[in-house]
């Protein structure tokens, strides 16, 4: 189903694009520097801008080496074991660079509890590494020091690939995989530690799609963990129940950290930098585990203005670059204490899944489909489904907020239509914008410019002790309206931007959160 | 009961048989016939090479061909601590002069609809141990009892139109069934052709050959590693854990008719005949899948015809991910399998969870009407890593399978999913 607001025609508006060739926009990225300095790695390439970005934020800070400078690439390390080994461990098997044949009968005949450890250097392979057995502890010398090389990749396929309870892996970098860095599917109490994920093309369509993906997984941990160039997500966790992510770090992919169709989630003092999208929450149309219970705090999500690379068509394609987060179809979701800089689209769009698939039969799930709870969460329901399009009970509170809003995505609207027509409200017309740091889409309420006390705010959408921040309700339905008919462009004059506390959406008597930290076993 | 079928399948032997030994004789007449009436379907001839000499030699030629060969009973232990480490140790098949040979009690069986393998001509065989029978059922894969084993064995030929010349078989799959299910255990053939060797990590090997359509081929073939044989091989149980399970063995896939020196018989009541087979049901109650072979025309199929024969192809090849059972696959919410009727789920007009580059610049799994706009064509059309479907089994695209998928989704009525 069309979006509503898919704008429907090359309007013989201002847009002299309207193909589907993306147009970088030279002159976006007038990013901060602000790299942390972590991403010193081997495998990211310095030519990361690729001709698109020119004056993006990781200029000049990829601390590390600039092209593929493998540390070793022989196995004659002096001692390939230096920070970890199977030396007191039973159990544990140890294999140094060369030995990755070893490696994959080992793999593909694994006792439960096995203990696997990498030396130092470059393992190459050319089909994935699975893992099947439970409680395995897969194990390198340290992110960039022990490296996995999937380059050689002849059979499409991921790169590490798990399907087992009780997984950790650690201390490793996982490059140039023809599909996911990490994947890890169906499993219970998972923990990822130290894992850099990255692709040495730098962020390129041809990329595999995310980095570090636990899906449908019970008992997340994702922590001191990288991800660079990924033509989807760099770090996901998605259809999982019960998640920790935290201290991470997700430069230059098309969305940086994704949480998806999650339950209970604890997402805290990450880094997400130079993206298309940085922090991203939502469910996807029919997905049976309905997200809920989402905490996102003490992030800095950082300048996230790449041009969108995602293969055309896909879900993320259609993210506006310069979008600091989105929580869409989502509920329960707690948006606190936060730094968003130089977000050159919004900051925060808090949208209905409407808004990307405006069939609410396509967000239909059989009840008897449905993983997880429920409980507690206020969404349709009837005939034997349950409808999760529904978008409320959002808190955003204590963030702040600088550079947003001042050149919104326009360069496709057939692929973003939302930066597309962001692009028209704050910036034809006469306006100059910036787009505001707050976004509601305002579908399913009442959206009234000019009488305050008209708005409605039936689904708690609500923020409060912002710094620095502008908030808006949008009316996409309206704005939609006012493009199909032709006759004149929206503008902010058909727009809710009210003056603080921004009533109705202040949080009086705002009852969704706050929402409780994770606990994992 | 069995008259009219046998009458049926009869005449279409006399008429088609020997008519056209190298193009499937056009679906139509293969789809609708409960039993597979073809001619060229037997042995080796699903792979789509069955080039004008069916069956001379092949070793399915029903009992008389399952005398005691001088090597010993088949030895199938579950109770090892390892498998073998030599497919020779099972005493299940062996090679004689490049030809694959059964011990006794190993009863051959083909598909009516097999998955593509890269054009591999695949030789299938089931043992079950002494006094057992695998139970029949309607839709899932048989239940087969404890301690049997599935030998499914992959080869090349130079020219695939003449598939028994200069054919090299590359490696042997044991399924075995387990107490705790099937465990699936690949062995990799000397090239000397002596033995077979367990073989856990997989192997990739490029092989050049003609296709059956003639043209030439380079398909980067994969062993998979033992893990990645789950990634077709396992379902979800419901309860938060996985078994797995046997892909091929259903009913719809085997019910199907072989000719052999004597009169033309269904493959499922031979195997009842041999006393491996409990509980199946009049033919006319027992489900069949329509023909299909990697080569042939779909020219003048009509609508119902290609819908039969997309959705079993789509289900024998896809639906092992995509059903919802599956443990991989199931993110997608595309359902294949022949027996889902959600339209969404089947890819009308809906968006892909994670399909990557594998889109193709497409919005929709499955736009009606619109081939050139689906998903699902797109990605069993391609060639490219990362793209393709299925994941694992073909670097190349299936030339006769691509072609009934796009004619099914061309003949659907036409529908604006934007």
């Amino acid at each position: 189903m069309r979006a509503l607001w898919l704008l429907p025609l090359c309007l013989s508006l201002i847009f002299a694009a309207c193909g589907d060739e993306d147009t970088p926009d030279a002159t976006v990225d007038s990013g901060v520097a602000t790299d942390a300095g972590r991403d010193s790695g081997p495998n990211d390439t310095g030519n990361t801008d690729s001709g698109v970005d020119s004056g993006t934020p990781d200029l000049g800070t990829d601390g590390g080496v600039g092209l593929d400078a493998e540390p070793t690439d022989t196995g004659t390390v002096a001692n390939p074991f230096p920070n970890t080994s199977c030396a007191g461990v039973s159990e544990c098997l140890q294999f140094v660079v060369g030995q990755e044949n070893d490696l994959l009968d080992a793999v593909n005949d694994l006792q439960t509890g096995t203990r696997i450890v990498l030396g130092a250097g470059t393992f190459r392979f050319t089909n994935a590494v699975t893992i099947r057995d439970d409680a395995i502890t897969f194990e390198g010398q340290g992110i960039d020091v022990t490296i996995l090389d999937f380059a050689g990749q002849v059979a499409q396929s991921n790169g590490v690939d798990v399907v087992g309870d009780n997984f950790t892996i650690e201390g490793m970098t996982i490059t140039d995989s023809k599909k996911d860095a990490l994947r890890i599917e169906n499993s219970t109490n998972v923990v990822i530690r130290r894992v850099k994920a990255t692709w040495s093309a730098g962020p390129a369509t041809t990329n595999g799609s995310y980095g570090l993906y636990p899906v449908r997984c019970t008992n997340v941990l994702m922590e001191d963990s990288e991800a660079y160039n990924a033509s989807d997500a760099g770090l996901y966790v998605g259809q999982s129940i019960n998640v920790v992510v935290r201290r991470n770090i997700a430069r230059r992919n098309v969305a940086g950290l994704e949480i998806e169709n999650t339950q209970f989630a604890d997402v805290y003092e990450n880094h997400v930098e130079d993206n298309s999208g940085g922090l991203l929450i939502f469910d996807l149309p029919g997905n049976p585990v309905i997200g809920r219970d989402v905490k996102i705090h003490n992030n800095q999500i950082i300048s996230n203005n790449r041009p969108n690379f995602a293969p055309s068509g896909t879900t993320v394609s259609q993210i506006p670059r310069g979008t600091g987060t989105f929580t869409l179809a989502s509920r329960r979701v707690e948006i606190s204490g936060n730094t968003y800089q130089n977000n050159l689209t919004t900051d925060v769009a808090v949208l209905s899944g409407l808004a990307v698939q405006s069939s609410t039969a396509a967000w239909a799930i059989p009840l008897a489909m449905v993983v997880g709870s429920t409980v507690g969460l206020d969404l349709p329901s009837g005939g034997g489904v349950i409808l999760n399009f529904v978008t409320n009970e959002i808190w955003v509170h204590g963030n702040t907020h600088s550079g947003y809003g001042t050149l919104p995505d326009s360069t496709n609207q057939t692929a973003r239509p939302l930066g597309a027509l962001l692009g028209l409200v704050y910036f034809a017309s006469g306006g100059l914008g910036p787009v505001d740091a707050l976004l509601y889409d305002g579908i399913g309420e009442v959206v009234d410019p000019d009488v305050v006390v008209n708005n409605t705010n039936f689904n708690h959408v609500c923020f409060e002790d912002e710094t620095g921040a502008s908030y808006a309700t949008l009316d996409l339905p309206k704005l939609a309206g006012i493009l199909d008919g032709g006759q004149r462009l929206p503008s902010t004059d058909d727009i809710y931007q009210p003056v603080l506390p921004w009533a109705p959406f202040d949080c009086s008597g705002f009852t969704g959160g706050p929402i409780p930290p994770v606990v994992l076993p | 009961m069995k008259s009219v079928c046998w009458l049926t399948a009869a005449l279409c032997l006399a008429a088609c048989s020997e008519a056209q030994p190298s193009r499937d004789s056009g679906g139509p007449g293969d789809l609708g016939a409960a039993a597979d009436g073809g001619a060229n379907d037997l042995g080796q001839s699903d792979q789509g090479v069955d080039a004008g000499e069916p069956d001379a030699d092949l070793p399915d030629l029903g009992p008389a061909d399952t005398g005691v060969l001088p090597w010993g009973e088949v030895v199938v232990d579950i109770n090892l601590p390892r498998p073998p480490a030599l497919l020779s140790e099972y005493r299940l098949v062996r090679l004689e002069n490049g030809v694959l040979r059964y011990n006794d009690r190993v009863v051959p069986y083909e598909l009516a609809a097999p998955l593509f393998s890269d054009y591999a001509i695949k030789e299938r065989a089931i043992w079950v141990p002494p006094g057992t029978q695998v139970n029949y059922q309607d839709l899932e894969a048989f239940d087969f009892p404890i301690g049997s084993a599935i030998i499914k064995s992959f080869s090349f030929a130079p020219d695939l139109r003449q598939p028994e010349v200069g054919r090299r078989v590359i490696e042997t799959r044991v399924l075995v069934k387990y107490a705790d299910g099937w465990h699936a255990l690949p062995y990799l053939w000397r090239p000397d052709g002596s033995d077979a060797d367990y073989h856990v990590r997989g192997h990739v090997e490029m092989v050049d050959f003609i296709d059956p359509f003639g043209a030439p081929r380079r398909a980067t073939y994969l062993v998979p590693q033992k893990n990645q044989c789950t990634s077709c091989h396992e379902l979800s149980d419901g309860q938060g854990g996985t078994f797995t399970t046997i892909i091929g063995p259903k009913a719809r896939y085997l019910n199907r008719l072989e000719l052999g020196p004597g009169p033309a018989i269904n493959q499922l009541e031979r195997w009842v005949g041999l006393g491996i087979l409990a509980g199946l049901p009049a033919l006319d109650q027992v489900p069949s899948s329509a023909a299909l072979t990697t080569y042939g025309s779909t020219v003048g199929w009509t609508a119902p015809e290609l819908e039969r024969a997309a959705r079993d192809y789509l289900d024998i090849n896809c639906a092992h991910c995509h059903n919802p059972q599956a443990v991989q696959g199931v993110t997608s919410q595309l359902y294949l399998n022949v027996d889902n009727t959600d339209e969404f789920r089947l890819g009308y007009c809906k968006e892909p969870g994670s399909a990557g580059s594998g889109a193709g610049g497409r919005r929709y799994d499955i736009v009606p009407g619109h081939p050139d706009d689906s998903i699902v064509t797109y990605r069993i059309e391609s060639e490219r890593a990362g793209e393709m479907m299925p994941l694992l089994g073909r670097s190349l695209a299936d030339t006769f399978g691509t072609r009934v998928v796009r004619g099914w989704i061309q003949s659907l009525p036409s529908r604006n999913c934007d």
